[in-house]
């Protein structure tokens, strides 16, 4: 067992559940979307990035971009979100905007995972 | 492979990044589920916005106090420990980035990447210089004001600073890299099609042996200019086919001998590396009695050449042995040559010439003030091994000074900036005195003791006009040049000394039919110079030194046709 892959894998995949977590509900709804959960979502997932940085390796690189494109996604998300709150009020169609958004990073952190899962299959390790 | 450097950062970012994302996340998330009072004392919670602005000001110390209203108490508390968790990770993160900013393997990555990239852009024919040192310092200056590109590598990095502070180091890639490594030397530029050669004159000679095999390898088209002494060494060098061995004692001893029997030829050399001018008579040996001060490789060599030419002489070395012959003839004396007596006993007072060939700077110089004490007529021939008493062997007033470094100086950059003049240095040491004497005499008496020297390409560059005079079949003779443009029955006063041409060459050409890519050098004064150049170049003035006519352009000829001022247009012009 490998202690540096114990915690990636960890990372990677908690990255994607609480990215499904905020995502998954009605998406016009602000009251079935938690705030905390975008927080945690996009705190995992730079994390995720950090620790994909720095591999030299073809795959590593995926790995990388898929994290940025999530990483994206989901701080446009919370700019969004933030502007709206001081600026005007929540609507169903702002919260759907914001939803789209985080479903935009669901989908990179799920190729993240495959690519992850992949890479982990193909080592003879 | 190509951008280390970039990876080296990003690696070691890993760990700060997330110590700086774990810090805040715990603070920003402890200020948002702390409930505060605002001034109206209800309850409210700070917005994730909130928190992460008062965090960002916090943690970087900048620090502008409690927003949006004060904090309680329990607010406060969860500050503090905020402070002091955010602060140390923020504080360590910048710690790291410094410390990977200043970290030797990058800075020599990205010097290395910078190299790489400068030596990639080279787009002219360019030299590999390994080292630096005295040698190399003037080669360097030698080949830039020549317009030729080099690349520096040495393995001590205050060579390389020291190096950045010369003149000639403008536009110069440099690295600090172990020059005996095949990726230095990749990184070099050995392989690509522009490098000439590879010069390195390391004082162990193995190095120079391994550099040689090396490039042997990676790119058998390169020359490797090197030097060496040993016997050994020499002829493995010579073995790799590439190598072009500079041993300072075998051309010294070359130099010599040629001495012995053709000074002027030595005059003609000494005024081609610009040592001194035709008038310069230093390499004259008398005839009569040699004293040989130190028998090592340069001993060894006069004596070779002293016995080949059947000279009396007489050798002093305190270590040296020499053979039994050389005992019985009384040839040898085992003593220090820095003393009277031993001067004396060998004969100094009736010697001509004494050469103070020891390994010792210090002990040439002694040995020489001493024996120029005994008898002041004596022709000296002093050996420096440094370049850092120089001073003071120009004030000894030797004769005749054998400089290894300014012999490998010369030797070296001679045949990197101006193969033509190397070619015809060559050429000449193989003609007798008779010879010599004859060309320097005609030298003298037409362009004075110190003509300037010209060289000049056939090709569309630096000889236009020759070159389309030769597309279109006429034949251009090289005595063309030499006409005078203000009289064309005239002559000026350049000489051509050498003409090259792909495998022959011709010393002293006469009135050879030019061809394109012909290399032609010319011994002349500024005056003539210009000539050569502008008949070489200019049509109109060579139609004038091959005819006497001028040439007319055919839109103003019929023009003045047309209107009647043909002929007089022809007194005008």
């Amino acid at each position: 067992m490998n202690l540096q892959k114990v915690i990636s894998g960890f990372f990677f995949i908690l990255a994607m559940t609480l990215n499904f977590g905020f995502f998954y509900g009605d998406m016009g709804a602000p009251e079935m979307h938690s705030t905390y959960e975008l927080f945690a979502a996009f705190i995992i997932s730079l994390i995720a990035t950090a620790l994909k940085i720095g591999d030299k390796t073809q795959i590593g690189s995926v790995l990388l971009a898929t994290s940025l494109v999530a990483d994206i996604q989901l701080i446009s998300a919370v700019i969004v979100w933030t502007v709206i709150e001081y600026t005007s009020s929540m609507t169903s169609s702002h919260m759907a905007t914001i939803i789209s958004l985080s479903g935009g990073a669901f989908l990179a952190n799920i190729t993240s995972v495959i690519l992850y899962i992949g890479e982990t299959l193909k080592s003879k390790r | 492979m190509r951008d280390n450097a970039l990876w080296i950062i990003l690696q070691r970012l890993r760990i700060p990044l997330i110590v700086i994302i774990v810090t805040y996340t715990i603070a920003i998330l402890g200020m948002v589920l702390i409930p505060g009072l605002d001034d109206k004392g209800n309850v409210y919670h700070l917005s994730f916005f909130d928190a992460f602005y008062f965090i960002s000001y916090t943690a970087s110390t900048i620090g502008f106090g409690e927003t949006p209203y004060d904090f309680t108490y329990p607010q406060r508390l969860w500050v503090l420990i905020c402070i002091y968790l955010t602060v140390i990770g923020w504080f360590y993160a910048i710690g790291a980035l410094v410390s990977i900013i200043s970290d030797k393997t990058l800075k020599q990555e990205l010097m290395r990447g910078r190299f790489r990239r400068k030596v990639q852009k080279l787009k002219s024919d360019f030299i590999i210089i390994l080292g630096y040192n005295y040698v190399h310092a003037e080669v360097i200056k030698k080949l830039t004001t020549a317009g030729i590109e080099v690349v520096l590598v040495d393995h001590d990095a205050d060579r390389i600073n020291f190096f950045q502070l010369e003149e000639s180091s403008m536009g110069v890639p440099v690295m600090v890299g172990n020059a005996l490594l095949t990726a230095t030397l990749e990184d070099a530029g050995v392989k690509s099609p522009y490098c000439k050669a590879v010069v390195s004159h390391f004082f162990k000679e193995e190095k120079n042996l391994r550099i040689t095999i090396l490039t042997r390898f990676l790119n058998p088209n390169v020359n490797v200019i090197t030097k060496a002494t040993l016997r050994d060494t020499i002829i493995s060098l010579l073995d790799t086919d590439i190598a072009k061995v500079e041993n300072p004692f075998e051309i010294f001893g070359k130099r010599f001998d040629i001495a012995l029997t053709a000074p002027h030829i030595l005059t003609l050399e000494n005024w081609i590396y610009k040592n001194s001018d035709l008038a310069d008579e230093a390499s004259f040996l008398p005839q009569g009695r040699y004293i040989i001060c130190g028998y090592g490789r340069l001993g060894k060599v006069i004596k070779e050449k002293l016995d080949k030419h059947g000279m009396d002489y007489i050798i002093i070395d305190e270590k040296g042995i020499g053979s039994r012959k050389m005992i019985k003839n009384e040839t040898f004396i085992r003593a220090n040559a820095d003393d009277k007596d031993v001067l004396l006993d060998a004969g100094i007072e009736s010697a001509v010439v004494l050469v103070a060939g020891t390994q010792n700077d210090i002990d040439n110089i002694s040995i020489l003030i001493t024996a120029k004490k005994l008898n002041p007529n004596l022709y000296v021939i002093a050996r420096e091994n440094t370049m850092r008493e120089i001073s003071i062997f120009k004030s000894t007033n030797a004769n005749w000074l054998f400089m290894i470094e300014r012999i490998l100086i010369n030797k070296t950059s001679l045949q990197l900036s101006q193969p033509l003049k190397h070619a015809f240095l060559k050429k000449i040491l193989h003609q007798d005195e008779e010879w010599g004497t004859s060309l320097v005499n005609l030298l003298k008496v037409q362009l004075g003791d110190n003509p300037k020297l010209l060289h000049l390409t056939i090709n569309k560059n630096r000889a236009y006009a020759i070159c389309h005079a030769i597309e279109k079949n006429e034949s251009v003779g090289l005595n063309i040049l030499l006409n005078s443009l203000e009289d064309w029955k005239k002559y000026h006063k350049a000489i051509p000394l050498f003409l090259k041409r792909n495998g022959d060459e011709f010393l002293l050409p006469s009135n050879e039919i030019l061809e394109v890519g012909d290399q032609i050098l010319f011994a002349c004064d500024s005056e003539s110079r210009e000539e050569i150049e502008i008949i070489a170049s200019n049509v109109y003035d060579l139609h004038y030194v091959r005819t006497g006519e001028e040439k007319q352009n055919w839109l103003l000829r019929k023009f003045f046709h047309s209107i009647g001022l043909d002929r007089k247009s022809d007194e005008l012009l």
